[in-house]
């Protein structure tokens, strides 16, 4: 299994590598001049010069890349073209409410969607698994930004159960320690403001989350029957086992291994998705951010958001891919 | 041989399967979901068709004494900011959605194919190359790539369709390798050749078949997936660059901000994606189901 | 009294296309410590006749439609799920054709063994470890020890129905119900298995069900013998009477199927003719008649019942060695007709169907398999 892990890793290098190529053809490639994309019609002589120079725009592309790749190393993202921050630190702020959005949708689609497909793959071809299905279909044809508006809409403007926006209500002011209003109402040794925050995950977290559920519930379903037919679960129940241990040692230690590598690839669309839901539920996230920069032509901050969350989503898939070899004795051991 | 004779005249008729595509129709008509996500995009397709001739207004003029009006029977679906009439709007972005919805899916099989079909028979070092490649394209998720595309390339149809068709072509490209890669070693490809069916013919007809049909059932949910991007770019503001243009996606932008008082900018927008998606996605999977013949229910 | 007593058994199965008959009125009988082997081609009910006497059938398709299985005298048809879990493994156990797929990939095999023994016995796990080995050890696994802590991906096919065989004996059942057992296996190893499964079966006393197509594995195992053909028992008795005194057609047929070293130079291989009938429909008459060549025309119309071959004033003996010879046909093949492998007499053609005769085998045959129906279209 070592051997496997190596090449795993081996193998992201030249995706990693031709991933630097395409983000950095994003800004020093920019159709038309970039500096006048980057700055607009009425930046000064001087800051056009001064970008040029940092860009490195002057000299032969691959001078260029390399001089790029040193400030990936270095940490240097580029500067906002709005505040002129750095890009890095402004992500960084701004990342644990992606973050804290990202795993609530998470949660809710698996602690949701795994056990509707399994209850789906029970009962095949009832009006249970049929209902099952309609919210498959729906979750997958629903956009995010249809199911995020219609949910504020009903719940929060019609029925005002929940808050329409933001993390948390502004009244409350909460120190910010670690940017995760989780936490850090806690740490205030605030509950109530703890729970406020909650409500506000909760819209935000269904609406980014009805993909990935969609998805999970009906591999869950697919894998469960898959394995349900397989031989091994009749030789379980003609050793008299009961049904609870059939399902959960026979089948559902099964089971899992195809779904935990859906689960890791539906990471990757939630931090696509997490700039929609950002947007309409005015979260404070690096999605609101990016959806910023698209309005203000902020090259940097969508090259390098697109940069770090390519990183984690590849991170994540090749943790998965790990995680999966370890869990199938047949590629453990071989 | 010197078996009794127990033949008994003109008895067992066989009757051969009317090949994939037949067997295939026959068991399209008899599943209901499939019919419906028929019905859905025929729906879908007739506006898109016959919107200049169904629409009662025109979509992009519109007069501001008339703006937020609710739903009547001189506006079916209401107006919007501008005073334009929403269903007359809603019709003509069907013609959007699925030109670029339609286009991009082409040219996601157009490329993602020549990629696939590359390194599925070339193997080895083009393969893994050209992989490598689609390895990348999949490290940006979904929307992220399709909006990484358009504000670089700027604005307009072509750079949507070319944008969302990028999101495709990986799936595309590793269907059709996977296909060919398999096929090539497929117990009954090796069968067909030592029955004598050493004819290119006869192995277009069994290989073809079997790696066409999860293009087909690829595309067509691919469809679903691309009327729903090509909404979201419009959403994000990515959409077409005449702000007038009745997109469906753009369309719910302005929604948002008046969510209270006029909840149908909403509504009919919001329902013509969902329905539209819903009628790809039916469809597909009753293409899953109809063409592979091993698949019990 | 018999161990097990199977009385008209009756499996179906739904599908799209229609209700399959797969098992249409089976009755046998079982004795302690006796072997009985079940012989047919596939799909004639061998396997479901088995999966329905341990309600093993796959759900929602199959289901019991009439019948009873009597396991020391309880039916097992009608029996609750918790009293059937408490039989299933402890008293009657099966074994399966494919060892790779019967058992877990993700589980070891002491995992698998232990729990089989736990579910039904009060023992700890180290208890329930040392039995394991001691399985294991008597089924010819060397090293046990260490091999309890692999996966069944790491044995090989032999081994692994080695395995099985320890699994389902673990503790003492009174029934095995072995279905091919040994069709996976390499040739070499199947013979080892075979003898391992009578050795292990013999000293424990258990009563065997052996399923299988393998006319020489029933020569060598087993004491008497069901023939079945399209979910009917056509032919029933001991083993050596069978063999040398074939009463059944279809008996005939599969006997002469075989090739023998020691047969005459030239001399012809006989085939059975035609194809089994389609199952989807209701049998009328007897099931094997489209295929007979003694057929007469009463056989298309009237299934013959199970009889004696020799007239005999007692009720049959249904089990034992002293179990009667019982056939199913209307016109029996004489001895040297046996031998022979067809029709002697003069004159003799088989029957046609009576005019109007409509029966399961004159409904369509549908090709869904392209490259059958192009091999038909190029051979024709």
């Amino acid at each position: 299994m070592g051997k496997y892990i190596i090449r795993r890793l081996l193998a992201t290098i030249p995706v990693l590598i031709g991933l630097s190529i395409l983000l950095f053809a994003f800004v020093h490639l920019l159709p038309g001049d970039p500096t006048r994309a980057i700055l607009g019609q009425h930046a000064t002589p001087a800051t056009v010069a001064s970008l040029r120079e940092s860009l490195g725009l002057d000299k032969p592309l691959w001078e260029q890349y390399v001089i790029y790749m040193g400030q990936l190393a270095r940490g240097d993202l580029g500067h906002s073209v709005v505040n002129n921050k750095p890009v890095l630190t402004e992500f960084m702020t701004r990342f644990p409410g992606t973050v804290e959005l990202t795993v609530a949708a998470l949660i809710f689609s698996v602690g949701v969607g795994i056990p509707l497909g399994r209850l789906a793959a029970r009962h095949p071809q009832t009006w249970t698994d049929g209902a099952v299905t309609v919210i498959s279909l729906l979750g997958i044809s629903v956009p995010i930004f249809v199911l995020g508006l219609t949910l504020q809409f009903f719940l929060s403007v019609q029925l005002g159960w929940l808050p329409t926006s933001s993390r948390i209500d502004p009244r409350l002011s909460i120190p910010n320690v670690t940017n995760f209003m989780l936490i850090d109402t806690l740490l205030a040794g605030r509950p109530e403001a703890f729970v406020d925050a909650l409500k506000h995950l909760v819209l935000p977290a269904i609406a980014l989350g009805s993909i990935p559920l969609a998805i999970i519930t009906r591999i869950t379903r697919a894998a469960v029957l898959d394995v349900a037919n397989e031989d091994y679960v009749r030789t379980a129940r003609a050793k008299g086992l009961t049904e609870r241990r059939v399902d959960d040692r026979h089948i559902m230690r099964n089971a899992w291994l195809p779904v935990t590598t859906v689960i890791g690839l539906q990471v990757g669309g939630l931090l696509a998705g997490a700039v929609i839901t950002e947007t309409i539920f005015a979260w404070n996230g690096v999605g609101r951010w990016v959806f910023g920069a698209i309005t203000n032509r902020d090259y940097f901050v969508i090259q390098s958001s697109i940069l770090i969350f390519a990183l984690i989503f590849l991170t994540v898939n090749l943790l998965v891919d790990i995680g999966y070899a370890f869990l199938n004795p047949r590629i453990r051991y071989s | 041989m010197t078996s009794a004779d127990i033949s008994v005249p003109g008895r067992v008729a066989e009757r051969g399967s009317r090949g994939l595509w037949g067997d295939a129709m026959r068991r399209m008509l008899r599943n209901g979901p499939a019919l419906v996500g028929l019905a859905l995009i025929t729906l879908f397709v007739l506006a898109a068709l016959l919107a200049p001739v169904i629409a009662p207004y025109d979509p992009i003029a519109g007069a501001l004494v008339d703006r937020l009006k609710g739903p009547s029977g001189a506006h079916l679906f209401g107006t919007d900011l501008q005073g334009r009439d929403e269903f007359s709007r809603i019709l003509y972005g069907a013609q959007i959605s699925l030109q670029v919805g339609v286009v991009a899916v082409l040219m996601g099989l157009a490329m993602g194919g020549t990629i696939g079909a590359l390194a599925g028979s070339f193997g080895g070092k083009v393969d893994a190359v050209l992989m490598r490649f689609v390895d990348v394209l999949l490290s940006v998720p979904g929307i992220l790539l399709a909006i990484g595309i358009v504000a670089w390339l700027g604005r307009g149809l072509p750079q949507i369709m070319l944008a969302v068709a990028a999101t495709t072509t990986p799936l595309f490209a590793r269907l059709l390798r996977g296909s060919l890669l398999g096929l090539r070693e497929a117990d009954f490809v090796v069968a067909a050749r030592s029955l004598g069916a050493s004819r290119w013919r006869v192995l277009f007809r069994h290989m073809l078949p079997n790696a066409l049909t999860p293009l087909i059932v690829a595309a067509t949910l691919a469809l679903a997936t691309a009327i729903i991007d090509v909404a979201g770019l419009g959403f994000l503001g990515l959409g077409p660059p005449d702000p007038r243009t009745a997109e469906w996606g753009t369309m719910l932008t302005d929604s948002t901000r008046f969510l209270r008082q006029a909840p149908y900018l909403l509504f009919f927008p919001g329902a013509a994606i969902v329905l539209a998606a819903i009628g790809f996605n039916l469809l597909g999977d009753g293409l899953r189901e109809s063409l592979d013949p091993r698949l019990k229910r | 009294m018999a161990l097990l007593s199977v009385q008209d058994l009756v499996v179906r199965f739904r599908t799209h296309e229609g209700t399959v008959h797969a098992v249409n009125g089976v009755s046998f009988e079982l004795d302690a410590g006796e072997t009985l082997g079940l012989v047919g081609e596939s799909g004639c009910g061998k396997s479901v006749t088995n999966l329905a006497i341990m309600r093993l059938l796959p759900r929602p398709a199959g289901y019991i439609d009439g019948g009873r299985v009597l396991f020391d005298g309880n039916d097992m048809v009608t029996m609750e799920e918790s009293e059937l879990r408490s039989i299933r493994g402890r008293e009657v156990a099966m074994i399966f054709q494919d060892p790779m797929t019967s058992l877990n990939p993700v589980l070891t095999i002491e995992e698998q063994m232990v729990e089989t023994i736990r579910a039904h016995r009060q023992l700890s796990r180290d208890e329930a470890r040392r039995r394991a080995i001691e399985l294991l050890t008597r089924v010819g696994i060397p090293h046990p020890e260490t091999r309890l802590d692999s996966y069944p991906h790491q044995f090989s096919g032999g081994m692994r129905q080695r395995v099985m065989i320890a699994m389902a004996l673990a503790l003492e059942p009174k029934l095995l119900i072995a279905d091919e057992p040994t069709t996976a296996l390499d040739v070499t190893i199947q013979a080892q298995v075979l003898e391992l499964l009578r050795g292990m079966t013999n000293e424990l006393g258990t009563s065997v069900i052996l399923i299988t197509h393998d006319l020489g594995v029933v020569a060598g195992m087993t004491q008497r013998v069901n023939v079945m053909y399209a979910g009917f028992i056509v032919e029933t008795g001991s083993t050596t009477e069978i063999f040398a005194n074939p009463k059944h057609p279809y008996t005939v047929g599969l006997l002469h199927s075989i090739p023998r070293l020691d047969a005459e130079e030239a001399a012809p291989l006989i085939p059975i003719e035609g194809v089994p009938p389609d199952q989807r429909h209701e049998p009328v008459g007897c099931p094997f008649a489209p295929r007979c060549a003694w057929r007469i025309e009463r056989c298309w119309t009237d299934n013959p019942p199970l009889a004696a071959v020799d007239a005999i004033s007692s009720p049959p003996v249904l089990s034992g060695p002293q179990a009667t010879h019982r056939v199913a046909c209307h016109n029996q093949p004489t001895a040297e007709e046996a031998v022979a492998g067809r029709p002697l007499r003069s004159g003799f053609v088989a029957a046609p169907p009576p005019a109007g005769f409509v029966g399961p085998q004159d409904h369509v045959v549908e090709h869904d398999d392209e490259l059958a129906a192009y091999a038909a279209r190029d051979a024709r």
